[in-house]
């Protein structure tokens, strides 16, 4: 196939009734736990809150009297309260993953996709992690290392802790020696 | 957990003589608390001293006990279960069928207690560059040491401790690839390098003081060729004989630093068979010698450029997983052959080149999509030409010259996937065709970032084990054949 039939074909699929990639993007993903919301929320507001405190300690300090005053106290807390409160809904919206037969398949992210597949058999050793924040909320990350040098380390977070350890189980069963 | 595939012994502890190996590596790491040390001490400020140790000494042990408390290990039948961490914990699982290796490390205090370190080495990528601290257990018994590594051994079905087979009968083959010294010499001139006036440069600047002049200011310069002066004058009456001479030491400095480099390192460079691969030797000073297992290659590029290549010179490199020279994971075993001498040593690693691949062209979203993304810079830099000609028009060229040569590699850009490999051509100047066997493939990424996604394409990110050579992967594919193509790739796991 050439190009221009490549490019054809592909606006054919396109023009039917929903785009291919929108539909296979979320077919068949299972999301994670509400719960991860919170962590994602906590965790940026550890970044937020003191940045935004800092930026009006210095606002007011440096700045009176300049043209700029009033500015980094405004604009740095709104770029908080945005990042706070809408980030974390769409954080979660976009990240899923699903188990299928003989893959692990991670998808995150909007503004930079990434949908990753790793064959269970390329797993190298899992860990289940649980920070502070993980725990808080009821939470547990999933860390799936492979013998890759680009992407080595798959991370699956805001899964409930049994789920995880689940998940760790049904890969570990799959893993074999395969050493062609 | 509710598995049954395998038994997990019990839980154990690591030995309680580990505590004091903790401390000392954070007392390593707290040197600016020995200068404090110091000062106090100098400013005699004893009670301040005294406080400090034992404060020190009380946390760091108490650090390190509550580690220890935290840190328990499960051998099983199948794998080894390490629990460890105090705020987070992480439960992490070796299954011993993903185990390459177990080293058992004796430091010399451990040998007086009889104990030892043992490493678990799994090939993961976790460790960054020093991959190998996977799973390591500090400080345990050295007998139980022992039993870990002959259980995991067995499970893989290897005898403990055999001898490996090294050396028998060493006939000398006729080599696969081998470079005369002409060879060498013209491969050093390929290897042309400037990187010698950088290292000039950083010389001058922490001796320059000390010889009382600094090439690399302009003072220098202005003072010895100032009008008047005798060089000064010279160089006006010469100009356009001065430059050329400019020019040509330059490139006599880049010919003589790529000639010697190569020549030290690829100086009688030969390429044989060896029992399991390929076995290279090379080095005039430094002799080499390497085998280069064909099981653990895991991909092939050959790199080339716009001007070895009008003389069908390339250069072909392997990664693998055997990392033999100083970390690195890509070994060069060819560094300029002719076509036929590529093909040569492909088919000895039993991986040919399939004759006519029937390449495949990417998006010019290739081309567009970096071109959208770099607008605004371009955008900047054209304001800036109002304001500072020099410097706008410099970054001006620079990034329309970026657009052009990723004009020309679109034209190169290619992909062709036969029954079990992955072919990509890719680059204008830093020319690249990676050959991956698909059984290699550790994972694949689908990204698109929101460029690409006005554009309806993807890119495919590959992982593959071994370092050296990075960005497998295809770009800028139309999405929907990127979603295809990854389902093929991965088709024989699935």
């Amino acid at each position: 196939m050439t190009v221009d039939e490549e490019e054809s074909a592909d606006r054919e699929i396109a023009a039917g009734n929903t785009s291919p990639a929108e539909a296979d993007r979320f077919s068949g993903l299972t999301a994670v736990e509400p719960g991860y919301r919170h962590v994602l929320r906590a965790r940026l507001a550890v970044f937020w809150v003191p940045a935004s405190i800092i930026a009006i300690v210095l606002d007011q300090a440096l700045l009176a009297g300049t043209p700029f005053h009033a500015v980094p106290s405004t604009l740095v807390p709104l770029l908080a309260l945005v990042s706070i409160v809408v980030a974390p809904q769409r954080i979660y919206r976009r990240l899923g993953y699903a188990l299928h037969a003989n893959l692990l398949q991670v998808v995150r992210g909007w503004l930079v996709h990434v949908d990753t597949l790793v064959p269970f058999v390329r797993v190298q050793h899992i860990d289940v992690t649980r920070g502070p924040l993980d725990k808080a909320f009821g939470t547990a990350t999933l860390v799936v290392h492979t013998a890759g040098t680009h992407n080595s380390i798959v991370t699956l977070p805001g899964l409930a802790p049994e789920r995880a350890s689940s998940i760790r189980d049904e890969i570990r069963r799959h893993i074999r020696t395969d050493f062609e | 957990m509710n598995d049954s595939a395998t038994i997990l012994g019990p839980p154990e502890r690591l030995h309680p003589l580990s505590l004091l190996s903790s401390v000392a590596a954070s007392a390593k790491g707290m040197w600016s608390m020995f200068a404090a040390g110091g000062y106090f001490a100098v400013k005699g400020y004893w009670l301040l001293l005294v406080l400090m140790f034992v404060a020190f000494t009380a946390l760091s042990l108490g650090a390190a006990v509550l580690r220890w408390r935290n840190f328990t290990f499960q051998v099983g039948t199948r794998e080894i279960r390490i629990d460890s961490g105090i705020l987070s914990r992480t439960h992490r699982s070796i299954p011993f069928d993903r185990i390459q290796d177990v080293t058992i490390e004796q430091n010399p205090l451990w040998r007086l207690f009889d104990m030892a370190r043992v490493r678990f080495e799994t090939g993961g990528g976790s460790g960054g560059p020093q991959a190998g601290d996977d799973g390591a257990l500090a400080a345990i018994p050295l007998p139980r040491a022992a039993e870990i590594r002959d259980l995991v051994r067995a499970s893989r079905g290897l005898v403990p401790a055999a001898a490996a087979p090294e050396e028998a009968a060493v006939q000398e083959e006729a080599p696969v690839f081998a470079m005369d010294l002409r060879r060498v010499l013209l491969a050093g001139v390929f290897n042309f390098s400037l990187a010698v006036l950088g290292g000039l440069v950083g010389l001058s600047q922490t001796l320059g003081d000390a010889m009382g002049f600094d090439p690399f200011e302009d003072e220098f310069w202005e003072g010895l060729f100032a009008p008047g002066t005798p060089i000064g004058d010279f160089i006006r009456d010469n100009a356009a004989m001065t430059a050329l001479g400019g020019a040509l030491v330059l490139v006599l400095i880049g010919l003589g630093t790529g000639v010697l480099r190569t020549l030290l390192r690829d100086y009688g460079f030969r390429l044989t068979h060896a029992p399991t691969g390929l076995r290279r030797r090379r080095g005039l000073l430094t002799i080499t010698d390497v085998v280069l297992p064909a099981k653990r290659t895991q991909a092939a590029v050959i790199a080339t450029g716009p001007v070895r290549e009008r003389f069908g010179w390339s250069e072909l490199k392997l990664q693998s997983l055997a990392k033999e020279d100083g970390g690195k994971g890509d070994h060069v075993v060819a560094p300029l052959a002719q076509p036929e001498e590529v093909d040569t040593i492909l088919l000895a690693i039993g991986w040919p080149l399939p004759h006519v691949p029937q390449w495949r062209r990417v998006s010019f979203a290739y081309v567009s999509a970096f071109t959208l993304l770099l607008m605004p810079l371009l955008a900047v830099s054209l304001v800036a030409i109002a304001f500072a000609p020099l410097q706008g028009g410099i970054a001006a060229a620079v990034l329309v010259a970026a657009i052009a040569t990723r004009f020309l590699a679109w034209r190169r850009y290619a992909y062709a996937v036969d029954d079990s490999r992955l072919l990509v051509r890719s680059g204008w100047w830093r020319r690249r065709t990676r050959i991956l066997p698909v059984r290699n493939i550790q994972s694949v990424d689908y990204m698109q970032i929101f460029v690409d996604r006005w554009f309806g394409t993807a890119g495919l990110a590959i992982g593959v084990a071994g370092g050296g050579l990075t960005g497998h992967g295809i770009r800028a594919l139309p999405s929907e054949t990127a979603r295809q193509l990854r389902h093929r790739l991965l088709s024989r796991f699935a």
